[in-house]
């Protein structure tokens, strides 16, 4: 249960109330900052310095009545620190990820909650004596960021006094420069590091293993019988609030999309579980805020408790689309495949979404591309008539996804990220090597996501079964039905459509054909270096591209027509008829999914009559547990009523609190393009 | 042999215990006023008419071939306490398919849902392969079981008294119909029918589903139930003494 007070301050948030102390860049002129320093041609990492001096010198503290845990955005936007000249010019010169700024890493909190903001700086301090030229232009800039998210936190600690608030004065002023050394002061300082992640221009700023590294301050305070449990969920619960006060500022492809991912569980090298007591306050913490951040991924094994299930499906219950589930004894084999260090590889957490990364180590983009294994499928169709073989078609397949790889390994070259100081300070080795993070880090690999795979093996067993081994459709027919959208095809889009083998079945004809596909992929992707050295990591996710990829493709021979859309993500296409979810899992687990570490999670839609029934909060933990035990590497559940999504497109203003999975991450419903209200609307199957 | 079946789905989350897998078999000798499956009256296969265009429902299957189908997901079974469960229609108008599929199955957990409504000697033969029972008890007057389902309470009765004899664990399922059966009257006489059976494991009242009329026009059949559906049915406590579900 909510307490009192964190009841009161969710409506004030939720309202919006706040909203009103906020300010644009340009009200604040902050707009402008760039033109000076094109005019002073200063080098981009002072310039990412003075514009987080800037930034927080323009920022006015807000603490709200009773606020445990402060710190609120008053600028709407980051602005850049080049101008729109100098972007053309990057532009042109560079390959950008996105809009070229920061994303999608996670930093290690660990250690900068072990150590405090004074020593980092000392750190820095110290390392800059003997640092070269670049070193010394980039320690300064971090430095300068370090010392301004001080001010920052000083700026609190005398709004906090002249408020005659004291304890949280003094709180606010140990932080700024000390360890902390309560679960208070911890998630104080970790609120602050992450809100200067935001406000450095970076986005996509995950939250990484909340449970372990502020495991320690919550079990000293409870030990010292500083802290009761309720006093110290109340506190839980302002943090996960909090995460909740700026998010509508920060960007990603829709509203919700905002990569404040927060991962519980896991286990440690000799296999012990560490979900532990604050794991499980988080997932009762998520369940009673029933706010969209921070986003739970839970880490799971063979092993895990399905006590722990149960926690997880009470959550699942609520529908807000997470946790997401996230097998260890597939995602760690599968790092240490790609290279990464055993002890990193145990430590993974989880990326905007569901790309699998290091914290502190990683500089891994992780989104870069996408291969649509539907569309290279689709462009082989016409050739069918020269293969005189299903082996054979499918060596050109083979071939057809390692050019396409290699194509889009080959257009990723002389990437520019804009240099970020401020959130170099806490990733790991940076400081040693005296260099921004942005130029590269202990892993540098690339993920390309793989969409439309269940479209693709589909299409690939119609083809195989009436093409190759019955000869009942001839490739002639096959392409002049495509060709004509089915138009006048009404027999053979049947057959296609609802009497081939299909993924999510449980038939081995159709899932061994994404395996090969999937193979396929890992193959073509293994002999390619980028050009930090890093290597490539294909993944089974479709982020937004089950939109674009879906609406841009002709019809397939799986019997879809141009046009409609594919599943998210690892999911049957939609309109296959199946059994229900256990032939769907066991479908979708078969695959070698080690070799498709970059992620992307079978998604299942669940109707919540599913839990009328209270019995079946532990029959949903039984199922989740059987897709982890046979294999699966993700999985992520969405608890949907559609007559509740349909009258929310009527009528918005009744669900503002509507909360939807929609590809990698859950937002509010009302607040997406109609595209994607409509892709979920499609997706609810497992009505029971 | 060959069954008649009408569909099969899995993770059957309120036929039973853990993750099951059931299968529906067609053709029924009652019908009930407010049977939300008229698909499963007729034996036959017959065309329904969907939204997304028309479908058969019902097809024959080897007996063998649905043991296999099903034997397929006995590691799903046996991880998660479940197995598979038979409903209908009324699973007990094929007993002798139903047997030979029970005998492929053996080791998994397996459960029917029945009205009771046959043969002592068929339901004595399932009884032996059978690892749960979930029967149906509608109403304990005999005129009025036979005005709302069509058919005598009798032999279903005589096959609850060999239920509950044989020590078997069962499920009693009640639908709880509005002005059927939801008076103190009629859940006293059911209560009275469950009294002295060590196998009950639970009584599950199930409240009336208004959607059950949904398939009647794609079967071309018309939904008129005798009773006001509207309202909702009176629950009484008279079950003490009993693990009681309301679902």
């Amino acid at each position: 249960m909510l307490t009192e007070r964190i009841a009161k301050l969710k409506d004030y948030f939720f309202d919006g109330r706040h909203h009103g102390v906020r300010r644009t860049p340009e009200a604040l002129g902050l707009d402008k900052l760039c033109e000076q320093y094109a005019a002073q041609a200063l080098p981009a990492e002072t310039r990412a310095a003075r514009l987080f001096e800037a930034m927080i010198e323009a920022e006015q503290p807000c603490i709200f009545e009773g606020e445990l845990i402060v710190g609120t955005r008053t600028i709407t936007r980051v602005p850049s620190y080049f101008t729109q000249a100098e972007w053309a010019d990057i532009k042109a010169a560079h390959y950008l990820h996105e809009n070229g700024m920061l994303s999608n890493i996670s930093a290690d909190y660990t250690s900068i909650l072990q150590e405090g903001l004074q020593a980092r700086l000392e750190k820095m301090r110290v390392r800059r004596c003997t640092a070269d030229a670049d070193g010394k232009l980039f320690l300064d800039a971090a430095c300068s960021c370090l010392e301004a998210l001080q001010k920052y936190i000083g700026k609190y600690e005398c709004c906090a006094r002249s408020m005659g608030n004291e304890p949280l004065a003094a709180m606010l002023h140990r932080v700024a420069t000390e360890a902390p050394s309560t679960l208070w002061e911890a998630l104080q300082l970790l609120r602050f590091v992450h809100f200067g992640l935001w406000e450095s221009g970076a986005y996509h700023n995950t939250l990484g293993r909340f449970d372990q590294y502020i495991y320690p301050f919550y079990e000293a305070d409870l030990a010292a019988g500083r802290l009761t449990k309720e006093q110290a969920y109340e506190l839980v619960l302002a943090f996960f609030l909090s995460c909740n006060k700026d998010s509508d500022l920060y960007m990603g492809m829709q509203q919700g999309d905002n990569g404040q991912s927060l991962v519980l569980g896991g286990s440690d090298a000799e296999g012990n579980s560490l979900f532990n007591e604050l794991s499980s306050l988080c997932l009762q913490a998520s369940c009673d805020l029933n706010l969209i951040d921070p986003k739970i991924n839970l880490r799971v094994d063979r092993n895990t408790p399905l006590e722990v299930f149960k926690q997880g499906a009470l959550l699942t219950k609520r529908g807000l689309g997470f946790p997401q589930y996230d097998n260890d004894d597939v995602v760690i084999p599968g790092l240490l495949r790609k290279g990464y260090a055993p002890e990193d590889a145990r430590n993974y957490v989880v990326a905007a979404c569901w790309e699998f990364i290091i914290p502190g180590e990683a500089m891994d983009i992780v989104n870069i591309g996408a291969l649509s294994f539907a569309q290279v499928v689709s462009d082989s169709v016409p050739l069918l008539a020269g293969f005189q073989s299903f082996d054979d078609y499918f060596t050109y397949l083979d071939k057809m996804v390692a050019e396409r790889c290699e194509t889009l390994a080959g257009s990723l070259k002389n990437l520019y990220i804009a240099p970020n100081p401020y959130y170099s300070v806490f990733m790991n080795g940076t400081i040693e090597r005296a260099r921004d993070i942005t130029t590269g880090a202990k892993y540098n690999n690339f993920g390309v996501h793989g969409t439309g795979i269940a479209t693709a093996a589909d299409s690939l067993a119609a083809i195989r079964k009436f093409v190759f081994e019955e000869k009942s459709v001839t490739p002639e027919q096959l392409n002049a039905a495509l060709d004509a959208n089915f138009e006048g095809y009404d027999a053979l889009y049947h057959k296609l459509r609802f009497e081939a083998p299909k993924m999510g079945n449980d038939d081995d004809y159709a899932d061994s054909l994404a395996q090969r596909l999937l193979d396929s992929f890992d193959k073509a992707l293994s002999g390619l270096r980028n050009e930090r050295g890093g290597v490539f990591r294909g993944g089974t996710g479709t982020a937004m591209y089950y939109i674009t990829h879906g609406t841009n493709l002709k019809a397939t021979p799986d019997g879809r027509k141009a046009g409609e859309v594919i599943p998210a993500n690892y999911s049957p296409s939609m309109y296959i008829r199946h059994r229900g979810p256990v032939s769907v899992i066991k479908s979708f687990s078969k695959q070698d999914l080690k070799k498709t570490i970059n992620g992307g999670p079978l998604t299942i839609e669940l109707d919540s009559t599913v839990f009328r029934n209270e019995e079946n909060v532990e029959k949903l933990a039984l199922l989740i547990r059987t897709y982890i035990q046979l294999g699966g590497h993700q999985l992520q559940l969405n608890t949907l009523n559609k007559e509740d999504l349909l009258d929310a497109k009527k009528h918005p203003e009744n669900h503002r609190n509507l909360i939807v999975r929609v590809w990698g991450w859950s937002g509010y419903f009302v607040e997406l393009d109609e595209c994607y209200q409509d892709h979920i609307i499609e997706r609810i199957k497992y009505k029971i | 042999m060959k069954g008649t079946i009408f569909s099969i789905e899995d993770f059957a989350i309120n036929d039973g215990p853990g993750i099951r897998t059931t299968v529906f078999l067609k053709g029924c000798p009652l019908r009930c006023a407010w049977c939300h499956n008229p698909e499963g009256w007729s034996p036959l296969p017959e065309m329904m008419h969907k939204p997304g265009g028309d479908e058969l429902c019902g097809k024959e299957m080897e007996s063998a071939a649905l043991v296999a189908l099903l034997r397929k997901d006995r590691d799903v079974y046996a991880m998660n306490r479940g197995g598979v469960t038979f409903t209908g229609g009324e699973p007990t108008l094929q007993t002798d398919f139903l047997c030979e599929v029970l005998d492929g199955l053996s080791g998994i957990h397996t459960a029917i849902e029945t009205s009771g409504y046959c043969r002592e000697t068929d339901f004595c033969r399932l009884l032996e392969r059978l690892s749960l029972v979930m029967i149906d008890i509608k109403h304990p007057d005999p005129a009025l079981h036979r005005r709302y389902t069509g058919v005598d309470n009798a032999p279903i009765l005589r096959n609850l008294s060999i239920l509950k004899e044989s020590g078997k664990p069962f499920v009693a399922r009640v639908p709880l119909i509005p002005g059927v059966n939801d008076s103190e009257e009629a859940m006293t006489g059911i209560r009275d029918l469950l009294a002295g059976a060590p196998g009950l494991q639970r009584l599950e009242l199930l409240r009336y589903n208004s959607a059950a009329g949904a398939k009647y026009p794609m079967l071309g059949l018309e939904y008129n139930p005798p009773f006001d559906a509207s309202v909702q049915p009176v629950v009484h406590q008279v079950f003490q003494g009993i693990n009681t579900l309301i679902l």
